[in-house]
């Protein structure tokens, strides 16, 4: 059985995303119960991490397999054991797979070359963060009706474009599935080539929702590091680059990866309405995260390649 | 104060109309209507007409760099007073300077300002407003509301930005923003003296800041410009390296620059008088920087002239140098300076002068500098022949630190118009205005 990592969405086919979604959905109606049972999915958590840790715990555990979870307290990661050496600690102790989350971009790709277990990437600095974007995908292929309904639907990504790892898996997972992604950022958040991207460039929600957005995919802004250097102020950034009620239309849906800083990103109002995704996208992550075990320990064989 | 009453009509005749934007070079009437130029031939007649014989006509002037020191030293000048100064000027556009008290970095300072301009000044009056909070080069001020405010573009003017990184975000932010960035560039860790550090000031034992201090925050400035893709305007230009800079960046980034009245005629020879009134920053520099600025000037690589208005009270220039406030006023002398020293000593056609005092900042600011018809009727009618003393007694300015003060120079602003109306007139005492 074919053992793969699972590093970057970056040139993902929509068939490769499709079969994932696909695996998802059966897991999570319950026909694939056991499907990891007897793998040892280890969890190497190099940053702190709530949802994605506990996700991919309950993935692991509801689909049979053992989990040993490595934070970076209480192990020897905080004694500055290195990637590597954890890594290799981890394959030689027969891992099936290693779930890395790390604060540098690449990690997940350098802790792959070094081990014959696969290696999920649960985020990588600002690089990426896979399964972030594959349960995005889930929850709103669920709310509009089918994979399928994809094509054609417009998304604003809006915010912090520069520091998101999330923004690199999710804009090209989106761009695969067919839809139409526009970033919204001021130049001081978004990478100085992101014109690479080739997508519209906005310069306010108020524009998105011009441009026809039927979702808005809203970035945290880590605004501890953001103020006075890349923005001017919470104020003005909410003004621009935060949704708010007013904002809101029929069919009109707000997905965050979150966690939210209400009233900057998404009003308080509006983080818990009916348009707003974001339970959904933290529900898919369970069943999504077991369809990527699954599909990188070999337990289930891939179709697409 | 900008006149908005009843649409009259007027018809300016006998002028030589000069206006390089629109290739109008010679002697014509000009109609006005509604506050627009609405046609230029000959033999014009209405029922108001200025009989202009003789004197020169050109698109009003616009400076994009005064300090009408509002709100704050109002005993230095006022919104009212700055504008009448540039209107004596022939400005009929200027950029108001942030660096007030209290600094224009709030949107509820900028909202004020602008319904101010609009009741007191006489001249389209654009505000900018401050780059980073408190001019201090650290936190970037909240571009986009101040433009939804009214603000015009943004600017630290008076320092430098200490920090090369904390200049790109702004430059970023303000292209985000859609505001031009106008951009003083000093660096503070050079410009430690008070004049220019050449000979003058060796000889007077004066703490000198060295031409480097310009050239590299210039130099920061517009690779900065090219890499961000931000619209960059390097104002008071003073040396011929920066100049030089400028143009080797002309291609390469979307950057303007102009240079001031005082740098095209004055040199750092003053320094030698010992005297306050001549501090100024950037600061008078030796005749080869001189030079080369007014050949860059020439040549169009500086596209434009502003004229840093900075007044100040007596006892801030009535003091030694080092003491003294740097800054002289502007609006006043400039085109007379400029076209006694440089087009009468032959050393720059007077269409490159109309063109760099109204056509270039006019394109730059979006309105003005052309007389072609359609646009706002926004001119200056010069008599070229008049040579007159500067005054500091009789400055229309509330200050009166003009280093040309004494001085004869020789052109003279008789009327402004704005938007049709007059907002300065001498030539009731040439010729009358036919009702």
């Amino acid at each position: 059985m074919e053992a793969r990592s699972f590093l970057s969405l970056e040139k993902t086919s929509r068939e490769e995303l499709r079969e994932v979604l696909d695996l998802a959905a059966a897991f999570a109606n319950g026909s694939l119960t056991d499907a990891l049972a007897h793998k040892t999915i280890c969890l190497a958590f190099f940053e702190a991490s709530t949802r994605t840790a506990v996700s991919f715990e309950l993935a692991a555990r509801r689909s049979g397999a053992h989990v040993i979870s490595l934070s970076e307290r209480g192990s020897a990661i905080s004694k500055g054991e290195s990637l590597i050496d954890t890594v290799v600690t981890l394959d030689s102790l027969g891992a099936d797979a290693i779930v890395l989350r790390h604060p540098a971009a690449g990690a997940a790709l350098l802790a792959s070359r070094h081990t014959s277990a696969p290696v999920i990437n649960a985020g990588d600095g600002c690089g990426q963060h896979p399964t972030q974007a594959l349960l995005d995908l889930y929850a709103l292929a669920d709310a509009l009706g089918g994979f399928e309904e994809l094509a054609g639907r417009r998304v604003a990504i809006v915010g912090d474009v520069l520091h998101s790892r999330v923004a690199r898996s999710v804009i090209p997972a989106f761009v695969s599935s067919g839809l139409e992604v526009a970033l919204v950022a001021p130049r001081t958040l978004l990478p100085p080539e992101s014109e690479a991207w080739e997508l519209p460039m906005l310069s306010s929600v108020d524009e998105a929702v011009g441009w026809g957005a039927d979702v808005l995919y809203m970035l945290r802004l880590q605004k501890e590091r953001m103020t006075g250097a890349r923005i001017p102020s919470v104020a003005e950034y909410a003004r621009y680059y935060g949704v708010a009620r007013r904002h809101l239309h029929d069919g009109l849906l707000v997905m965050h990866p979150g966690p939210v800083n209400r009233g900057i990103e998404i009003s308080g109002d509006v983080v818990l309405d009916p348009s707003s995704l974001i339970p959904d996208q933290v529900a898919a992550g369970v069943c999504v995260r077991s369809a990527v075990l699954a599909l990188s320990t070999g337990a289930i064989q891939r179709a697409a390649a | 104060m900008i006149p908005e009453r009843t649409p009259s009509e007027l018809v300016i005749r006998g002028a030589h109309v000069l206006d390089p934007s629109s290739g109008l070079d010679g002697i014509m009437d000009v109609r006005i209507s509604s506050g627009k130029i609405s046609e230029i031939g000959e033999d014009l007649r209405g029922t108001r007409e200025i009989d202009a014989d003789g004197l020169h006509l050109f698109p009003g002037f616009v400076d994009v760099h005064a300090h009408w020191r509002t709100p704050g030293r109002e005993d230095e000048e006022t919104i009212e007073t700055g504008s009448a100064a540039a209107a004596a000027g022939g400005f009929t556009g200027v950029v108001m300077m942030p660096n007030t008290d209290p600094i224009v970095d709030r949107p509820v300072v900028v909202d004020g300002l602008v319904r101010r301009v609009e009741r007191e000044s006489r001249v389209r009056a654009r505000v900018s407003a401050a780059l980073h909070v408190g001019l201090a080069g650290e936190r970037l001020t909240e571009m986009r509301l101040l433009k939804e405010a009214g603000a015009f573009c943004v600017s630290d003017d008076g320092l430098g930005t200490a920090s090369a990184g904390v200049l790109r975000n702004g430059m970023l932010y303000a292209r985000s923003a859609g505001l031009p960035v106008i951009l003083h560039c000093e660096d503070h860790t050079l410009a430690t003296g008070v004049v220019h550090d050449g000979v003058a000031a060796s000889l007077a034992g004066l703490p000198g800041s060295p031409a480097s201090a310009e050239d590299t925050a210039t130099a920061t400035a517009l690779i900065l410009a090219a890499e961000t893709g931000a619209r960059v305007h390097i104002t008071h230009v003073s040396t011929a390296l920066s100049a030089a800079l400028v143009g080797f960046f002309k291609e390469r980034a979307d950057v303007t620059s102009d240079t001031t009245p005082h740098h095209l005629t004055l040199t750092d020879e003053l320094v030698s008088t010992l005297e306050g009134l001549y501090r100024v920053n950037p600061p008078l520099r030796p005749d080869g920087d001189r030079g080369g600025v007014e050949a860059a000037l020439r040549d169009g690589v500086l596209d434009f002239v502003a004229t840093d208005h900075a007044p100040h009270a007596q006892e801030e220039k009535e003091l030694p140098m080092e003491e003294a406030a740097p800054g002289f006023l502007g609006h006043e002398t400039a085109f007379a300076a400029l076209y006694t020293d440089l087009v009468l000593g032959a050393r720059l056609p007077l269409a490159r002068l109309v063109e760099a005092m109204s056509c270039a900042p006019g394109r730059w600011v979006g309105e003005g500098g052309t007389l072609g018809v359609g646009a706002p009727a926004d001119l200056t009618l010069v008599d070229l022949s008049e040579a007159w003393v500067v005054d500091r007694g009789t400055m229309v300015s509330r200050s009166s630190n003009s280093p040309y003060a004494g001085r004869t120079l020789t052109g003279r602003i008789m009327s402004t118009i704005v938007g049709g109306e007059p907002v300065h007139d001498r030539t009731g005492a040439k010729f009358g205005v036919r009702a």
